[in-house]
């Protein structure tokens, strides 16, 4: 390595090498991604572009930093499936034999199945009781699709109606911090995109389902030791406007006591800037499922989702002419 | 390139020119002079930007409170900012400073065109400030390690470019032509930042790619910048002053060209972390290349060792000799640490927590920093003449240096690994984790304010020691210029 | 105070330019570079999904993330009833609260109709339609609704009946309405090819 061309050549060669593995391919990959959709009956496009008021907040998030201390990206560290009956069938007695035939195993194949609590202790009384019992229920769960195929199709053809659900699991999905792990979908039209690479903040993928309340995000910027016992969060009085009432009080004035209230004919305000904030904090979720990332949403109609779903069915389909009365 | 050609006589008169035979070092000294002046202290004074930022950002986790009330200082924009002034303020400047002369020493010839590389210098800082005042007011591009807003970063580049250029011509001119190994890295350093940072700066600020793409595009850029180019520099200087220092040979190398070839293709491809939101081949393919630098760790630990032929004594011997042993020691434990990280079983327990800021900062810190203070020990010395105005401020140097490299590394490392360990169970409620890591911080706090301490004593004695020269200088040359001509040559 | 010269203001004080001797590697350092591709190559053939774009991890292999897709497995009866309702095959004029439109479409909330035990009326109903004077829970109604024998099949209509008649937000609770039973009306009706009135209705008995 006597010679510059030589080192030059050796230097162009490396790093053209690594620029075409981590730059090149990372855009013909995921650069190139358009929005997809998700599974199941009610299948949407994903993911849509942030309301304006979120993608501002967006813009705020990146210039204070929040990612200094905040992650954004969720892990999974396997799927589960869980075998669940919908519909109990006629002839239940043949459906428990078979409930327990799945849970013994043969002697050559030895069971993939573990009866989850429904069925616990396993025994032909509680499979009757399950059978019962409200359904849809989860009653065995395994970690092998192809014997949980096999299982669907043996309880279908005791004319009971059985399905299997697949759940991730992980660390972080056990925490509550998502229900499936992040993919490269859920970051298609955010710029600049903020993973995170420290938790010294808990994860935000998923807080807009945990926490969907602007006013609790409003609260919580201003003083976070309020509200979170514990917080090692600085506070971010700058978010905010101390002023005096006119007239009346604000509606969007934070509700503070103690030591933090401001002094009698005074209210604090957020900012522009914080209510842009806590519109993009409540709009970050990332629980569609995906064909990259299965996962079951629960879609058993109950008589307190019925009608909701009905509504967000109707009008998700595609809009028929109405069907006239005629005389 | 040719290594030998038919040469016109060699004249008094032709410093630089087609003269083949070497050029005594004071010569090469003082062409070095004014850029290095430029890089040392401006970079000295980054050094102390960066740790009051650092310190700032350390004492907002003991009181929340502490000036949250101004956006400027929010801990969001101090920590990015304290990072760059480090990374960009003083580690480039001293790396490329260091760099140049080396180069120059090696080739035996002395710096190509030194007035255009201290205005490139002078470019450089131009673009840092811009680009920390940036971030500081809000315009952080929200990329680690790129934070700094786009119109910083083209002055930046701008700026590097007009320093590498002659770095290129000071190497193409070299007397002693068979390179040796600081040469290779140090070559290699000068066109690898550029490219990393244009594309960096290119495809997430000018032209920003879509989606997922710029979060890997961006551990691509930290991981060439911090690992890479960071390595480069920092292994040229040691592989240059242990030998010279020692008064001993390199061990082998072979050995040293197997580092360089592990450290820019396998090291390059580094830095996708574990759980992103990629598809599984990146982090996969990321966890294989850098257990693989485990090859270049070990050529590296086994030269230095076999070129003191076991003597590690050796390295207490001169002040600039211990700043080096420290930075040799604190690359082998944060690659080792950081090969750690790859392995799977490992890394979803230190990731997302302190570890890896610990780590980073050992590698950035504990080895570049601390080779750069080793060279810039022995270099400002040899450019002025003269000693350092005072010998103790060295010798507590390094002991606070290493200390706070110490304070600051080992609690985070191990409350990272507790942070971890406790984020796996869900049970623990997430703000039990947060307090529980409180106590290490702390503890890294004091080790800030004995970096930071060292960073004045550092910056107390260069600006000393140059204020000295130059203002000698100045008096001698205000004597010659006002001095009494004898009656005899008006005369005449 | 004059400073003190340094060793290298003589040249030959100053140690030299470092050299490199051309020692060879150690063998087993290549040997373990060889070990750790290996190894790394046996990961990547493991772990990665080989470069395809739809394998995160923990899934290894697109074939895989397949097996592991939910099942589209036979919906229950009232599961296909709420789809079938909304197609929007009754929503467009029943409403999704089943409430119907005064004066236009009828209710199908606690609707006398509805909730007769048998439910050959309301088979009857959907596959041929009904137009004429109606009258439901108190309300008046003289409109037309589609037949919907040629658009449904038999589980279809069983499905969206079974809904319609055990809606517990409506306050339904009659007995669901098999698919069997559809098909033996169909079967009858045949021949019936224009859309009942209520009176010829209320002859039917609804058992049949």
């Amino acid at each position: 390595m006597n010679y510059g061309p030589l080192i030059f050549l050796a230097t162009f060669f490396a790093l053209s090498g690594s620029w075409c593995g981590f730059v090149l391919t990372p855009q013909l990959q995921i650069g190139r991604l358009q929005q997809t959709n998700t599974l199941g009956t009610a299948s949407t496009t994903y993911p849509v572009a942030r309301p304006g008021l979120a993608g501002q907040g967006l813009q705020v998030y990146r210039a204070n930093g929040c990612a200094c201390c905040h992650s954004q990206q969720v892990g999974q560290t396997g799927t589960i499936l869980e075998i669940s009956l919908t519909d109990a069938g006629t002839n239940q007695s043949s459906t428990i034999a078979a409930l327990l035939d799945l849970l013994k195993g043969t002697d050559d194949h030895p069971t993939a199945f573990v009866p989850l609590p429904p069925l616990e202790p396993a025994g032909s009384n509680a499979a009757a009781a399950a059978l019962q019992s409200k359904l849809p229920k989860a009653l065995l769960r395994t970690s092998d699709p192809a014997a949980a195929k096999a299982a669907v199709k043996t309880l279908n053809a005791t004319s009971a109606k059985a399905e299997f659900w697949v759940v991730p699991v992980g660390p972080d999905l056990s925490r509550g911090w998502g229900k499936r792990r992040t993919v490269a979908e859920d970051y298609l039209f955010d710029f600049p995109v903020m993973p995170g690479s420290q938790r010294v903040g808990p994860d935000l993928a998923n807080v807009g389902l945990r926490l969907p309340d602007t006013k609790w995000h409003l609260l919580h910027l201003y003083a976070p030791q309020l509200v979170v016992k514990g917080s090692t969060m600085p506070p971010y009085p700058f978010l905010f406007e101390k002023r005096k009432i006119e007239r009346r009080p604000s509606p969007e004035a934070l509700v503070l006591t103690g030591h933090l209230a401001p002094p009698a004919g005074y209210e604090v305000v957020p900012t522009p800037g914080a209510v842009a904030l806590a519109a993009y904090l409540t709009s970050l979720r990332a629980d569609a499922p995906l064909f990259v990332a299965p996962l079951t949403v629960a879609s058993a109609p109950t008589a307190a989702t019925t009608n909701s779903q009905a509504s967000s069915l109707a009008a998700s389909t595609n809009a028929v002419p109405a069907q006239t009365p005629a005389k | 390139m040719s290594v030998t050609s038919s040469t016109p006589p060699p004249s008094a008169a032709d410093p630089v020119g087609t003269a083949l035979s070497p050029i005594p070092p004071a010569q090469i000294d003082a062409s070095c002079r004014l850029p290095l002046v430029v890089l040392f202290l401006s970079g000295a004074v980054w050094l102390v930007i960066a740790s009051a930022f650092g310190l700032l950002a350390s004492i907002k986790f003991h009181a929340p409170g502490f000036l949250a009330d101004s956006a400027w200082l929010t801990y969001g924009r101090v920590r990015p900012a304290g990072l760059n002034s480090l990374l960009y303020g003083f580690c480039v400047q001293a790396g490329l400073g260091v760099g140049l002369w080396i180069l120059a020493r090696l080739g035996r010839t002395t710096l190509a065109k030194p007035g255009l590389v201290a205005f490139g210098a002078a470019c450089w800082n131009l673009g840092v400030t811009a680009g920390v005042l940036g971030i500081l007011a809000g315009g952080s591009t929200g990329f680690e390690n790129l934070e700094m807003p786009r119109y910083a970063a083209r002055v930046m580049l701008l700026g590097y470019l007009m320093v590498v250029l002659w770095g290129v011509v000071t190497f193409h001119r070299r007397r002693e032509r068979p390179a040796y190994v600081s040469q290779w890295f140090l070559f290699a350093a000068l066109f690898w930042f550029p490219w990393i940072y244009s594309t960096a700066n290119l495809l997430l600020l000018a032209f920003p790619v879509r989606g997922m793409a710029q979060a890997v595009i961006a551990w691509w850029y930290s991981d060439n910048l911090l690992v890479v180019w960071l390595g480069l520099v920092g292994l040229a200087t040691v592989f240059y002053f242990l030998p010279k220092l020692t008064r001993r040979e390199l061990y082998s190398r072979y050995l040293a060209l197997l580092t360089f070839w592990m450290l820019i293709l396998f090291g390059s491809w580094g830095g996708i972390p574990m759980s992103a939101p990629v598809p599984a081949w990146m982090p996969v393919l990321s966890a294989v290349a850098t257990v693989l630098t485990v090859i270049l760790v070990i050529a590296v630990a086994l030269n230095v060792h076999l070129t003191l032929e076991g003597r590690c004594s050796e390295f207490l011997a001169t002040p600039s000799l211990r700043f080096i042993g420290f930075a040799v020691l604190a690359f082998i434990v944060a690659a080792l640490m950081r090969i750690m990280n790859a392995v799977p079983e490992i890394g979803r327990v230190t990731e997302f927590t302190w570890f890896t800021p610990a780590r980073e900062f050992l590698n950035s810190y504990g080895f570049f920093a601390m080779a750069m203070f080793g060279a810039v020990y022995y270099i400002a010395p040899q450019l002025f003449g003269q000693r350092f105005p005072s010998a103790g401020l060295v010798r507590a140097h390094f002991w606070a240096a290493a200390a706070g490299v110490l304070l600051y590394v080992v609690p985070l490392g191990i409350g990272g690994i507790v942070q971890g360990l406790k984020l796996r169970q869900a049970g623990i409620a997430f703000t039990d984790i947060a307090q529980g890591t409180l106590p290490f911080l702390r503890v890294s706090t004091l080790g800030d304010v004995l970096i930071a301490l060292g960073h004045l004593m550092f910056l107390a004695n260069l600006a000393g020691l140059v204020v000295r020269f130059y203002r000698a200088l100045a008096v001698s040359a205000w004597a010659a210029a006002t001095a009494e001509v004898p009656i005899a040559e008006v005369n005449a | 105070m004059s400073p003190e010269p340094i060793p290298s203001a003589v040249p030959s004080a100053e140690s030299p330019e470092p050299k490199a001797r051309p020692v060879a590697v150690p063998v087993w350092l290549i040997v373990l570079l060889f070990l750790l591709l290996y190894g790394g190559m046996v990961y990547f053939d493991r772990c990665s999904g080989w470069f395809a774009d739809q394998v995160y991890t923990p899934y290894q292999s697109v074939q895989e993330l397949e097996a592991m897709q939910p099942a589209s497995g036979p919906p229950s009866l009232a599961q296909l009833g709420l789809l079938v309702y909304n197609k929007p095959t009754c929503v467009a004029c029943h409403q999704a609260n089943g409430k119907g439109l005064p004066g236009q479409f009828p209710p199908l909330v606690q609707s006398h109709w509805i909730l007769e035990p048998e439910p050959g009326r309301i088979i009857r109903i959907v596959l041929d339609g009904l137009s004429g004077p109606l009258e439901v829970e108190g309300q008046n109604f003289n409109g037309a609704m589609v037949p919907w024998r040629d658009v449904l099949t038999d589980e279809e209509i069983a499905a969206v009946l079974t809904y319609v008649r055990q809606n517990a937000e409506w306050g339904n609770n009659a007995p669901s309405v098999k698919p069997e039973r559809v098909k033996d009306v169909r079967e009858k009706t045949k021949q019936h090819k224009q859309s009942w009135t209520p009176d010829e209705l209320l002859k039917v008995s609804p058992a049949d």
